[in-house]
C-alpha cells in the first residue's frame, strides 16, 4: 500500500523529443488561422456575423484559460497539496493570457457590429443609454479592456514563472512567494473577469442588467476548466507521459470537483432566470423573452439537460470519476455545452428569430481553441509537465481519496 | 464458564490492528471484527470487507423526495384548490422547486441516517462485548479483534494462541 | 502585506495538536468539563442564560396576548426587528454546517476541533431563528397552516411564496443538521457511556450511545453515512439561505429585487457564522483548557475564511452599487444613495465599517494571531451583518412611490424578544458544554499522525494536519 514519494526513474516528466508534441504548436497554431481566415472568408457578406460567432468563440477560450487561472491562485491559496501533480497543466492553460490579448483584435476591431445598441450613440435618443454613456463610451470601454488584458498576463506570468523557475533551483521561497501573492491575486481577478464579461457580454444588450452576470461567467469557466484539465493530463498520458503518477485518485478529485461546479453553475444559472421569472418586470425579462421563441427555448431546455442533469446523473457515481474514458466522456460532453451555453448568451443578439448554426461558427470555435492548444503545446515543452521540484509533490504523489 | 461469545484480542496502535487484520483475514476466518476508537483508514480492505451499499438507498430516497416533493405541490396548487397568486400559471414548477429540492435532502437524509443505523443494526444496548472491562477501552485509545465462537474455524484454545501470535497486549475468552 | 513572521513548513503540514497528545489524553482533555465539578462561573453563566430566556417567555407571553402591535413594524415597514433578527440567527447558523460539510468534503483536516461546537452552535441558532416566524404570524395557535395538510379552512400552503419555501427550508436544515450533529456524537457518547462512574450519567450516555460498539464494520457504513451528509448538508446550506433571500429577491422593491443576492446572502452567512463561531471559540477553549486541541493555527483559518467571504460580501456591495447604476433606473440609484445619506444613514456607515472596513485587518498575520483582536473582530462582524439585514429591510422606508414613505423605529419589546433569543441560545450553550463532549473526540484521533496505519513507514510527508 505504500505509494510513491518520489517520481519513478520510468516516468516521462517531460515532452520527448521525439512526441508528436513537438510538432502541435506549429500543427494547431496553423490550423487555428487557417479556420478563422476560413470562417472570416465564408462570411464576407454578413461580415457582422463573423464577428458574433468569433466573440462567441474567444470567451469560450478565454474561460478556459481564466478558469485556469483561478484554479492555480486557489491551490496557493489553500496550500492544496493532492493537486501538485496535475497543477503544471493548468499553469500552462493559464500561461496562454498573453495570446488571448492578441487574439481580441478580431473582437476589437468588430465592436461596432457586436456591441452595436450603443457602440454609435446618439446622444438625446435614449435615456437609458445616455444614463450609461460615462461607462458605456468606446475610449472607456477600450481602456478597461486593455486593462483586464494586463491584469490577466501580469498575474499568470507571475504564477508560471515562479512555479517553472523551482522546477531548477527547487527554491521554496517561490512556493511561499505564490501563496503570498495569491489572496490579492485572487481580488484582481474577481474585479477583472466580472467587469470583462460585463463589457464584452451583458452590454450586449445595454437596457438589461443582472449583478450575478459575472459570478455566471465565472461558474461556467470553472466548469470548462476542469474538463479541459481532465482532458488534457489524460490526453499527456495517452501519448505516455506523467503515467503512474496521476492516478486514479487524481481523476476522482478532478471528477469531484468538475461535478461540484457544475451544480454551482446551475444554483447560479437558476438564480438569475428564478428571481427575473418571479418578478416578472419586462426590463429584465426582455432578455429571456429574447431567448424563449423561434427556436432558443429549445436551446434553453437543452441546456438545462445538457448541462445540468445528464452530466449531474453521469459524474454522480464514485466509479465514473475514477475512470479515465468516463471520466474524459464527461468533460468532453461538458466542454461542448459550455459552448452551447455561451452562444445561448451572445448568439441571441444577433440571431434574433432563432439560432441559424452556420459552418462559420463551427471555425470559429475550431479556430480559437486551436489557437489555445497550440499556445498551450508551446507552453508544455518549454518545461516539466509536473512541478519536479515542489516541496508538496510527495503528498500529491501519496495522495488517497476516500 | 459457559460458552463463549469469543476471543477478544487488545493491540495497541493502528499500524498493530491493521496488520492484524490483515492476517486474521487471510486465515479465512468469517465472523469477526474489529474495533477501532475512530476509523482506521485502510481497515476495510485489510478485513476484506465488501463496499456499503448505502448510497444507493439514498439515492433512490433522493429521487423518491424529488417526485413526492413536486408531486405535492402539483396536487395541491394546480389540482384540488387552485388560487390564482399573481398571475403565475396554477403549476408552477419553477416557484415549486425550492420546496422540492428540500424535501429531497430530508429523505436522502433521513435514508442515509436510518439505513445506516438500520445495517448496523443500532440501536442494540445489550451486547456480549459491553461486559467486559477490557473493551471499555475501544472508545477510548485501544483497538481490539474478537473472532466470534460461531466461526466455523473458532476453537478456544486455537483461536486465542493464534491472537496472541498476531502480537496482541492480551487476549480474552468474553462471556455470551 | 506583512511578510509571515511564522513560516509554516511547506512539505509538511502543521500538526494539528499542539503541543501533541496520545489518544488518551484526547479523551482525557475532552471528558474532564463534563466530569469536574461545575465551577461557579457555570452556574452563574446558567442563571444568566436563563433570566434571559424569561424575558424572552415574558416578551413573547405579552405578545401573544396583546399583538403584534407591540413591535414597531407598521405600514409601509412591515418587517423589521423579527424578520431582520430571523435571517440574522440562520445566517450564524450557517457556519457550523460549512464546519463539518464543506470543509469536510475539501479534506481540511483541522475542521476536526471545531465542528461539534460549531453544529451545536447551528442547532441552537435555528431554534432562535424559527422562533420569529413562528411568533410574528399574529396568531401563533394557527402556525400549523404553513404545513401541506388538511385544516379548517381548507386551504393548502402557497407554494408560491418565499415565506413558505423558508418553512421548508429551514425546518429541513434544522432537521438534518440534529441528524448530521447525532451521527457525530455517537462514538463520543459510546466512549463517554465507557467512563460513566454515575448511574444517570451511565444512562443518558448509554441510551443516547445506542450501544455503540466501536466496531469497525459498523464504522465502514457510518462513515459512508457521514460522506453521504455531508454532501447532502452542502447544497443544503447554500440552498437554506437563498431560499432566505429569495424572501427579498422575488419581490420587485428596488434594492431588494437583484440576482445576486442568493450567493451574497450564502457569503453573509459564512462570515457572520465565523464570527460567532470564534467569538465563542476563543472564549471556549481558554476556559475549558482545550487550547491544545483547538490551536492558534486554527483560530487563524477560521480568520482567513472570515477575511475571504467579507471580501465576498464586499464584491457584493460593490456589483449591486454598479449595477443600480449601471441599469439607469432611478429607483435603484436612489435607493442606494438613500442608504448613504437616508434618514438611516447611520446604519449603512456602521454595516460598512463592520462589513468592509475592519475585515481588512485580518490580512495582516499578526492580527490573525492576536487572540484579543480577533475577538473584537468577531463581534463586530456580527454587529456588522446584523446592520445588513437591518439596512435591507429598512429600504421599504424609502420604496417607489414617495407618497407611501414612512419611517421605522423598534419598540421596547423588539429589543427585549432579540435579548431574550440569546438566552434561549445560550441556555442551550451552557448545557451543552456541560453534559456534551464539544470537541469531536473520535474525529481529532483520527487526524492524528499515529492514527495512520502506515504512520511507521515513513509516511510523513503525506499525511497529517491542515
Amino acid at each position: 500500500m505504500s505509494a510513491p514519494r518520489t517520481i519513478p526513474a520510468d516516468v516521462l516528466t517531460s515532452i520527448s523529443a521525439n512526441s508528436r508534441w513537438q510538432r502541435f504548436p506549429l500543427i494547431f497554431g496553423v490550423v487555428g488561422v487557417v479556420c478563422l481566415a476560413a470562417a472570416f472568408g465564408l462570411s464576407a457578406s454578413t461580415v457582422e456575423r463573423f464577428h458574433f460567432s468569433y466573440l462567441v468563440a474567444y470567451m469560450y477560450g478565454l474561460s478556459l484559460a481564466l478558469g485556469a487561472l483561478f484554479f492555480v491562485i486557489v491551490q496557493f491559496l489553500t496550500k492544496a497539496g493532492w493537486s501538485v501533480v496535475v497543477r503544471r497543466v493548468a499553469e500552462n492553460m493559464m500561461g496562454t493570457l498573453p495570446l488571448f490579448a492578441i487574439l481580441f483584435v478580431p473582437v476589437a476591431i468588430g465592436l461596432h457590429h457586436t456591441h452595436h445598441h450603443w457602440w454609435h450613440l446618439v446622444p438625446g435618443k435614449d435615456p437609458i443609454l445616455d444614463a450609461k454613456a460615462p461607462y458605456l463610451n468606446p475610449t472607456f470601454f477600450f481602456a478597461r479592456a486593455i486593462l483586464y488584458l494586463v491584469i490577466w498576463t501580469l498575474l499568470s506570468q507571475a504564477f508560471l514563472r515562479r512555479s517553472v523557475a523551482q522546477d531548477q533551483s527547487g527554491n521554496p521561497e517561490e512556493t511561499r512567494r505564490q501563496q503570498w501573492m495569491a489572496p490579492p491575486a485572487l481580488g484582481l481577478y474577481a474585479l477583472t473577469v466580472t467587469f470583462a464579461a460585463v463589457d464584452w457580454m451583458k452590454s450586449l444588450d445595454p437596457h438589461w442588467f443582472s449583478t450575478i452576470w459575472g459570478v455566471y461567467y465565472f461558474a461556467g469557466s470553472v466548469v470548462a476548466l476542469f474538463a479541459m484539465l481532465s482532458l488534457l493530463v489524460l490526453w499527456l498520458q495517452r501519448d505516455g507521459f506523467i503515467r503512474k503518477i496521476v492516478n486514479q485518485e487524481h481523476y476522482h478529485d478532478l471528477g469531484k470537483l468538475l461535478f461540484g461546479f457544475v451544480i454551482f453553475w446551475s444554483y447560479i444559472a437558476f438564480s438569475q432566470y428564478f428571481l427575473i421569472w418571479y418578478a416578472n418586470l419586462p426590463e429584465e425579462t426582455i432578455w429571456y423573452a429574447h431567448r424563449s421563441h423561434g427556436g432558443w427555448e429549445s436551446m434553453g431546455l437543452m441546456l438545462v439537460i445538457g448541462h445540468f442533469a445528464i452530466p449531474f446523473f453521469f459524474l454522480l457515481p464514485r466509479a465514473m470519476k475514477r475512470n479515465p474514458v468516463t471520466l474524459a466522456a464527461g468533460a468532453g460532453w461538458l466542454l461542448w455545452v459550455h459552448y452551447l451555453d455561451l452562444y445561448y448568451l451572445i448568439m441571441p443578439v444577433h440571431s434574433t428569430g432563432g439560432p441559424q448554426p452556420s459552418i462559420v461558427d463551427l471555425l470559429t470555435l475550431f479556430g480559437v481553441v486551436a489557437c489555445f492548444l497550440a499556445a498551450f503545446a508551446f507552453l508544455a515543452k518549454r518545461s516539466a509537465l509536473v512541478p519536479v521540484k515542489d516541496p508538496r509533490l510527495a503528498e500529491s504523489l501519496a495522495f488517497e481519496n476516500l | 464458564m459457559n460458552r463463549p461469545y469469543g476471543a477478544l484480542a487488545e493491540f495497541k496502535s493502528a499500524a498493530e490492528i491493521f496488520h492484524a487484520c490483515e492476517k486474521v483475514r487471510d486465515a479465512q476466518y468469517r465472523r469477526w471484527d474489529a474495533h477501532t476508537p475512530f476509523p482506521v483508514h485502510g481497515l476495510d480492505r485489510a478485513m476484506g470487507l465488501p463496499r456499503s451499499k448505502l448510497p444507493i438507498f439514498v439515492c433512490i430516497a433522493g429521487l423518491t423526495g424529488v417526485a413526492a416533493g413536486m408531486t405535492m405541490q402539483w396536487w395541491m396548487s394546480a389540482v384540488d384548490y387552485r388560487v390564482i397568486i399573481a398571475a403565475k400559471p396554477f403549476f408552477s414548477w419553477q416557484a415549486f422547486i425550492p420546496v422540492t429540492f428540500e424535501v429531497m435532502i430530508l429523505f436522502s437524509a433521513a435514508c442515509a441516517v436510518f439505513g445506516m443505523l438500520f445495517i448496523n443494526r443500532l440501536p442494540q444496548w445489550h451486547h456480549s462485548l459491553l461486559k467486559s472491562e477490557r473493551f471499555r477501552r475501544a472508545s477510548d485509545d485501544r483497538f481490539f479483534i474478537c473472532i466470534e465462537a460461531q466461526d466455523a474455524k473458532f476453537d478456544p484454545e486455537q483461536t486465542v494462541q493464534f491472537l496472541k501470535g498476531l502480537g496482541a497486549a492480551s487476549v480474552e475468552l468474553v462471556e455470551e | 502585506m506583512v511578510a509571515q513572521a511564522h513560516p509554516e513548513p511547506l512539505d509538511r503540514r502543521v500538526p494539528l495538536v499542539d503541543p501533541p497528545a496520545t489518544i488518551q489524553q484526547i479523551t482525557e482533555s475532552v471528558a474532564a468539563p463534563m466530569e469536574w465539578k461545575a465551577p461557579l462561573g457555570w452556574w452563574l453563566f446558567l442563571a444568566g442564560s436563563l433570566s434571559c430566556l424569561g424575558i424572552w417567555l415574558g416578551s413573547v407571553g405579552y405578545l401573544f396576548w396583546t399583538g403584534t402591535g407591540v413591535w414597531g413594524v407598521n405600514n409601509p415597514v412591515g418587517w423589521g426587528f423579527d424578520i431582520v433578527n430571523f435571517v440574522w440567527w440562520v445566517g450564524i447558523g450557517h457556519a457550523g454546517t460549512l464546519i463539518s460539510a464543506v470543509l469536510f468534503l475539501f479534506r481540511q483536516k483541522w475542521r476536526t476541533s471545531i465542528n461539534r461546537f460549531s453544529e451545536a452552535m447551528t442547532l441552537f441558532a435555528v431554534v432562535c431563528a424559527l422562533s420569529f416566524p413562528t411568533i410574528h404570524i399574529g396568531r401563533a395557535w394557527l402556525l400549523y397552516w404553513v404545513m401541506p395538510i388538511p385544516n379548517q379552512m381548507a386551504v393548502w400552503p402557497n407554494f408560491r411564496s418565499p415565506l413558505l419555501w423558508d418553512v421548508f427550508a429551514v425546518s429541513v436544515y434544522g432537521s438534518v443538521s440534529a441528524l448530521f450533529w447525532f451521527v457525530g456524537l455517537i462514538p463520543d457518547l459510546a466512549t463517554m457511556r465507557d467512563r460513566a462512574t454515575k448511574k444517570w450519567q451511565q444512562l443518558f450516555y448509554g441510551v443516547l450511545a445506542l450501544g455503540w460498539r466501536s466496531s469497525h464494520r459498523h464504522w465502514q457504513h457510518y462513515e459512508v453515512a457521514y460522506l453521504l451528509l455531508a454532501g447532502l448538508a452542502t447544497p443544503l446550506v447554500l440552498s437554506v439561505h437563498s431560499v432566505v433571500s429569495f424572501d427579498f429577491a422575488v419581490s420587485q422593491i428596488p434594492g431588494w429585487h437583484t440576482t445576486i443576492f442568493p450567493p451574497y446572502f450564502v457569503a453573509g452567512a459564512i462570515f457572520s457564522g465565523f464570527g460567532m463561531v470564534m467569538t465563542l471559540m476563543i472564549i471556549a477553549r481558554s476556559i475549558f483548557k482545550l487550547e491544545h486541541l483547538v490551536t492558534r493555527h486554527h483560530i487563524e483559518n477560521m480568520a482567513k475564511v472570515t477575511l475571504l467571504t467579507g471580501s465576498l460580501v464586499g464584491y457584493a456591495y460593490a456589483m449591486e452599487f454598479f449595477v443600480a447604476w449601471y441599469s439607469g433606473n432611478p429607483y435603484e440609484r436612489f435607493t442606494f444613495i438613500n442608504r448613504m445619506f437616508g434618514p438611516y444613514w447611520w446604519a449603512y456607515w456602521s454595516m460598512i465599517f463592520c462589513n468592509v472596513v475592519v475585515p481588512q485587518a485580518l490580512w495582516f498575520q499578526s492580527v490573525r494571531r492576536n487572540l484579543g483582536v480577533l475577538f473584537v473582530i468577531s463581534i463586530l462582524v456580527n454587529v456588522g451583518m446584523w446592520f445588513e439585514r437591518y439596512v435591507i429591510v429598512l429600504t421599504l422606508a424609502r420604496d417607489t412611490l414617495p407618497s407611501s414613505w414612512g419611517s421605522y423605529s423598534p419598540t421596547i419589546f423588539d429589543f427585549s424578544t432579540y435579548l431574550g433569543t440569546f438566552g434561549i441560545f445560550f441556555t442551550f450553550f451552557t448545557l451543552f458544554v456541560r453534559f456534551l463532549p464539544m470537541v469531536a473526540i473520535a474525529e481529532v484521533k483520527a487526524v492524528l499522525p499515529e492514527a495512520n496505519p502506515h504512520h511507521d513507514d515513513g509516511h510523513h510527508a503525506a499525511h497529517g494536519g491542515h
